[in-house]
């Protein structure tokens, strides 16, 4: 019962995530959106996978490691793709900007 | 300080660098405990994605993880704080605190998933570069503080600057509530970086 929980919240998220990524205004904003509805969806839906699986312990683990992985990779590609925007010179929109304000 | 002679506070401020540099150096683990570490951390990796437990398997495993555990000693526990038995640290980080990171990192990206949905529907942001202070000095504990940043509520992280002594972290966040530093650092981290002080330097 609980799996579907899981998946439901999972297919959700993803939908916001886009819903997101279409209605924001610029690259950053955006960003936020796609990092934090993937990174939340696709953990949930590894997380009921590994309750629905048929498979033995150690098996069921390998999607707990996963998991972890897109954890820890999603957070850093979403600082790679900011960082590089600032760059190549795209403006946030916004009230402050001390990252260009301090020169870089 | 504004009698002393200009080489002489050069020389001064080359010492008191020096000083900071092997009081950070004095905080790290000795060799063979790092080794230690990384050696059992490898082999509960290789157990799991091995998923056997042949004693060909676990033979094979032990030697080839302890050969580039013996090569790789810093490059994952370079920045752990050293303070009591190792056994007794090991067991602590993996029994006590990393659950405790799981737990807060899982209710806290269930909330940014909601934030951004209620963002998403209603529009209703006030997007702002900010810039906030950190007291931790350590290339992995900085890179974790950032990562927690960018999944906590609201935040992003988009550039580190990390000197001898100060570090600072760029931050996009979607509403901008407040411009103080101070204040705006202890919105943004959180209790995350009092957790990550326990384990870096």
């Amino acid at each position: 019962m609980i799996e579907y929980v899981f998946l439901l919240l999972g297919v959700i998220l993803m939908i916001t995530g886009s819903i997101g990524v279409l209605r924001f205004p610029d690259v950053y904003t955006r960003l936020h959106a796609s990092t934090k509805c993937d990174t939340g969806g696709a953990m949930s839906i590894l997380i009921a996978l590994t309750i629905v699986a048929e498979a033995p312990m150690l098996i069921k683990v390998k999607f707990l490691i996963l998991a972890f992985l897109i954890a820890m990779i999603n957070p850093m590609i979403a600082h790679a793709i900011a960082r590089g925007a600032h760059k190549s010179g795209v403006e946030p929109e916004g009230i402050i900007d001390i990252y260009a304000r301090d020169g870089f | 300080m504004s009698r002393i002679p200009l080489y002489l506070k050069e020389r001064i401020e080359e010492v008191n660098k020096r000083a900071l540099l092997d009081s950070f150096e004095s905080q790290k683990l000795p060799r063979w405990e790092k080794t230690a570490i990384t050696w059992f951390a490898l082999m509960i990796f290789w157990m799991v994605v091995s998923a056997s437990f042949h004693w060909q398997n676990i033979l094979i495993g032990s030697i080839v993880t302890f050969i580039v555990s013996l090569l790789m000693y810093d490059m994952f526990t370079g920045d752990i704080q050293s303070s009591g038995n190792v056994v007794i640290k090991t067991l602590r980080i993996l029994l006590l605190y990393i659950p405790q990171y799981i737990f807060i990192m899982a209710f806290r990206l269930l909330e940014s998933n909601l934030k951004v949905m209620k963002h998403a529907i209603f529009l209703d942001i006030n997007p702002g570069i900010v810039k906030i202070d950190s007291d931790l000095h350590s290339q992995t504990g900085l890179t974790i503080l950032a990562n927690s940043i960018t999944l906590t509520p609201g935040t992003m992280t988009i550039d580190t600057v990390r000197k001898l002594d100060e570090s600072k972290l760029y931050v996009h966040w979607i509403d901008v509530e407040t411009m103080d530093r101070d204040k705006a650092g202890s919105m943004i981290k959180g209790d995350i970086e009092e957790w990550l002080k326990n384990i870096f330097w």
